[in-house]
């Protein structure tokens, strides 16, 4: 047996409608129920049917007394009253006739004539002339207009409820277009289960809707996708034991080069590879111990065991403040600000370069930047990318490529297989130098590695526009499936 | 990184082995740090990662290198050099205008298109990267059949004439600087100068003018030359050296016979090209340090012969010799390297990293992120923003009197040529791109703004802060509708603020606010029906920005 719930969730739209009108009366009748529910009848009956097989209403058949039309009745009400064919003969005869001529004319028998011309007559729309002829008195269209008879024949035909006092529902029975005839309807009262149905499915109203509409949307907060998954990176990292670097947008060149070993001459210190700033221009060094052996180890590599680059190393130029061309930048002010050993450090950074802005160049752009700073060795590296790889980039493959930068040694390449785009470049890592680490007074391994976060991000978030990164188009943002790491 | 054009088929020739092109990408490359970044037919386009190997920027170079990766020829590189009477005297005047040279000749080479082509890309990549763009190194290739004598390198006056490269008239050096192109491009390398450098022979023929451009009639190499003369100029008689050694190297592997130079400095006399080689004393513990691992000794052996280097076995450590054109070694990690690209990136084991530490988020971040989180359950939009911006923007449009921005000094573009001062201007102009997207529109964004500050005594400094702004852009955008969004987010964070009427350009008049929580300031408002027109926008629009 299902419970009261799943009955009144079945509930269809016609049966909630007959519930809602049966409430607020003691008792109705199918024709009653359908007229209020503004329903057809065939609609009132099916739905008290079930409602009934349901327990939800008391049925009972009652007799009662109805008006409906007879034939002619019918055929009034499709062809047009006795006095409409009477009038619409006139007409086609002129306007005016004789009491022959327009009997013969309208097709009407003689009894409906009669009844048809006295009926006209009463209401003056035609009157009998001098020549003793029958003649419109152009009353009639209005007349016509407002006909009462046809509207009550209309109604009863429909089961619709008349005033049976007006003087035209007599005229109409007696002129035997309508009569009174005896029928059974079934009547229905809303029982205690009913009432209760009624309020649960209108309380889910599940009936009420057209699932096919479109509704008014909603644009619901979200974050911006390329910053979520950013948020999603920082997330993984710190559970892998990382802890966060500060990464200002702008750095002292010390930091950008001179601190990783980069000399003052390197061609990636060139105006055309790097912002510099107009103002303010300098910033400051650290201290005079770091500093100076900075400038050992570029000079002549005293202190490192090096060969150093062999010039002349210039401190105003190592002042000089630019926006931050890479996260090592970030790491080396780490080393130098304290660093616990063993420990991990990373940042999210951003970074500016002078390249013209295209589907893969940005001006401003992202690079997941860490450190590793224990007495761990170039396989330990290979081992923490191959984790990158598969925690961030969900790569099942990963190799190892020779590369090159001026502050690791040895330097590695990291690819990743894409199922779809095949071995995509994923980053460079590698031992940071003697040269960089021991000036800045620490004495064992650094892991480093830098990863292009934006280009991981684009494969991520189904992009192969880098600008779109930054999309500021709200339409984006807010069709945007979210999509996680 | 570098690159060079090569054909597949040279360097078949050159290896004496037939190459199979995916093989050549994904192995072969890599032992060279170089990678092939397109190839069509038989021309390679070789990036070379190592800026620091200017011995990789030729096929003969990497041929060279490749030869111990294929096992065709192990260890330290041998040249031939014989010596010559040919000498070089240099005048001590080019002191502080380019004081060094470095010669060599090459003779009985069979000279052709192709490698004419390669030559020149050898001369100008190393020219451009290696030498600092010839500030540091310059190359000229001459026909030497047209050299006589003994040389003379020195710092001639400006009106002395000769023909330059590509002109059929003698022209002064100073005039060589203003019309022809190298003059043009280079003759900044000069500046300041009263006399220039200049190499003529015995005859008083000039050869070149050096860093700047050879002379039409003995400073060209063509198809039919036969022997050629190099000279080097710089300040640094190290890489200028380095420079020579690789052009001699790579014309010894064509088959040419070199033939060295004396370089006469005044008190002081050099034998130019080196072509010799460097030793360094590589400890055991460092390769087993960055190894990871217990090494043995015969396979590190194996590995730098491998990596063209001779290698001698020592107690606690190995000996490397390497060739002395090797300008990227400059301690025994450089070696370490080496051997570990031999050993094959791909086949040593990945270590799992072992070490537990804690991971932590900046105290600033964890900020930023709960007033995000705050902002989103408001229903607002995140944006993302660039931080460079233009005066246009952050100013202008914004109606603000001129002031100072944290700039540029050398922008690619006026849209993004200054740090933004302000995020209101950013959220305007993201409303600005939307106006034909469904309001209302909603946004903020939580970044950094970049101030330009000045300390007491007056000296310029970066400040750069987070901040939180917020746009609200749609039919009954206004100041209590801000206001209580505001209200919402301060109820969330805990903050309790003063609000005072207040007074500012880009907002409507009365309709504006400033904020203040404990140190931290903001403002709120309306902005402005016609710093509105400036974005282009018709819609009201409340705004917010504060301090985080």
């Amino acid at each position: 047996m299902n419970s009261l719930e799943d009955i009144a969730k079945a509930l269809s739209e016609i049966e909630v409608k007959a519930l809602e009108v049966l409430k607020d009366f003691a008792e109705l009748n199918e024709q009653e129920i359908a007229e209020k529910a503004s329903m057809p009848l065939d609609s009132a009956r099916r739905a008290l049917a079930w409602l009934g097989e349901k327990g939800l209403v008391e049925l009972q058949k009652k007799q009662v007394e109805r008006n409906a039309l007879t034939e002619k009745g019918l055929e009034a009400l499709e062809k047009g009253l006795p006095e409409e064919k009477l009038i619409s003969a006139l007409r086609k005869l002129g306007g005016k006739a004789r009491f022959d001529a327009l009997l013969k004319g309208s097709g009407l028998s003689k009894e409906e004539f009669h009844a048809a011309l006295g009926m006209t007559r009463r209401y003056n729309l035609i009157v009998i002339n001098e020549k003793k002829e029958l003649e419109l008195t152009g009353l009639e269209k209005e007349f016509f207009e407002k006909c009462l008879a046809k509207e009550i024949l209309r109604k009863v035909q429909e089961g619709v409820q008349i005033d049976e006092q007006s003087f035209e529902f007599a005229d109409l029975r007696k002129r035997g277009l309508i009569e009174k005839r005896k029928k059974i309807l079934m009547s229905a009262k809303i029982n205690e289960n009913g009432l209760k149905a009624l309020e649960i499915a209108k309380s889910i109203g599940k009936r009420e809707y057209n699932l096919a509409v479109a509704v008014e949307p909603i644009f619901m907060g979200k974050k911006q996708p390329y910053a979520r998954f950013l948020d999603e990176v920082r997330t993984k990292l710190v559970a892998l034991g990382f802890k966060e670097m500060k990464s200002p947008l702008i750095v002292e060149e010390f930091y950008n080069f001179d601190a990783l070993f980069q000399p003052q001459n390197h061609p990636a210190r060139d105006w055309a590879s790097t912002f510099r700033l107009k103002n303010p221009k300098y910033g400051r060094l650290p201290s005079a111990r770091i500093v100076s052996a900075v400038k050992a180890a570029h000079e002549s590599g005293a202190g490192v065991e090096s060969k150093g680059w062999g010039y002349e190393w210039s401190a105003d130029l190592a002042r000089q403040l630019m926006p931050a061309a890479h996260g090592t930048a970030h790491s080396a002010r780490q080393l130098i600000e304290g660093v616990e050993i063993p420990g991990k450090y990373f940042a999210i950074a951003r970074c500016y370069r002078p390249d013209a802005i295209d589907k893969t160049h940005l001006m401003e752009f992202n690079q997941l930047e860490g450190i590793i700073v224990a007495d761990l060795s170039f396989r330990h590296l290979l081992g923490m990318l191959k984790e990158f790889a598969e925690e961030i980039a969900s790569a099942k493959q990963v190799r190892f490529a020779p590369d090159y930068y001026p502050f690791t040694e040895p330097s590695v390449e990291l690819s990743a297989k894409h199922p779809e785009l095949g071995w995509i470049e994923f980053g460079g890592a590698g031992l940071f130098r003697p040269e960089v680490v021991r000036p800045l007074g620490i004495k064992c391994n650094v892991l480093a590695w830098g990863l292009g976060i934006d280009r991981l991000a684009m494969f991520k978030l189904g992009i192969d526009d880098m600008r779109e990164l930054f999309s500021t188009d709200l339409e984006w943002m807010r069709k945007h499936e979210i999509v996680r790491l | 990184m570098p690159t060079i054009e090569i054909i597949k088929k040279d360097l078949e020739k050159l290896l004496g082995k037939k190459l199979a092109l995916e093989e050549l990408a994904e192995k072969a490359m890599p032992f060279t740090k170089a990678e092939v970044e397109t190839a069509e037919g038989d021309k390679l386009k070789i990036g070379i990662k190592d800026t620091n190997r200017p011995d990789l920027l030729s096929v003969e170079g990497i041929a060279r290198e490749l030869k111990g990766f294929y096992g065709i020829e192990l260890g330290l590189p041998r040249f031939k050099v014989r010596k010559s009477d040919v000498k070089v005297s240099v005048d001590p005047k080019l002191k502080n205008i380019r004081p060094k040279g470095a010669y060599a000749i090459a003779k009985g080479i069979k000279v052709t298109e192709h490698l004419l082509e390669q030559m020149i890309q050898l001369q100008e990549k190393i020219c451009e990267t290696f030498g600092r763009k010839r500030k540091e190194i310059a190359i000229g290739l001459f026909d030497y059949d047209k050299v006589n004598g003994n040389l003379h390198y020195y710092a001639a006056d400006t009106d002395t004439k000769f023909v330059p490269l590509d002109f059929n008239e003698k022209l002064s050096l100073k005039e060589i600087l203003k019309v022809h192109p190298k003059g043009m491009e280079y003759g900044h390398l000069l500046e300041g100068h009263s006399k220039y450098p200049l190499l003529v022979d015995s005859e008083q023929e000039v050869l070149s003018m050096p860093p700047i451009i050879n002379s039409e009639y003995s400073g060209k190499v063509t198809p039919k030359t036969t022997n050629i003369f190099i000279d080097v100029t710089g300040f640094n008689q190290e890489l200028i050296n380095i420079a020579l050694d690789i052009v001699c190297a790579a014309l010894h592997d064509r088959g040419a016979s070199i033939e060295s130079v004396t370089v006469e400095y005044k008190g002081e006399k050099i034998i130019t090209p080196i072509l010799g080689s460097h030793k360094i004393e590589v400890p055991l513990a460092l390769i087993e340090n960055i190894f990871g691992e217990k090494v043995n000794a015969d396979s590190m052996k194996k590995f730098a012969e491998m990596k063209r280097m001779n290698c001698k076995i020592k107690q606690q450590s190995i000996e490397a010799e390497y060739p002395s054109y090797r300008a990227d070694i400059l301690h025994a990690v450089d070696i370490v390297e080496d051997l570990l690209i031999a050993a094959d990136y791909n086949k040593l084991r990945p270590e799992h990293v072992h070490i537990v530490t804690k991971g932590s988020e900046l105290e600033e971040r964890l900020l930023v992120n709960v007033v995000r989180e705050a902002c989103i359950g408001l229903g607002l939009q995140e944006v993302l923003t660039f931080t460079l911006s233009s005066k246009e923007r952050q100013q202008k449009n914004m109606l603000l009197p001129e002031m100072e921005f944290v700039e540029l000094e050398n922008p690619i573009s006026s849209e993004y040529c200054i740090f933004r001062r302000s995020l209101l201007p950013e959220l305007l102009a993201v409303l600005s791109k939307n106006k034909h997207r469904a309001y209302p529109q909603h946004i903020f964004e939580a970044g950094k703004i970049v101030l330009l500050k000045k300390s007491p005594d007056g000296k310029a400094y970066v400040d750069e802060k987070q901040v939180l702004a917020i746009a609200l852009a749609d039919q009954k955008a206004n100041f209590n509708e801000i206001k209580a969004y505001f209200d919402a987010l301060c109820n969330a964070m805990g903050w309790h603020y003063k609000m005072e009427r207040a007074e500012h350009v880009s907002f409507e008049k009365g309709l504006c606010a400033s904020i203040k929580l404990d140190e931290k300031r903001g403002i709120i408002g309306e902005i402005s029906k016609k710093v509105l027109e400036n974005f282009g926008l018709s819609m009201p629009v409340a705004v917010l920005e504060i301090e985080l």
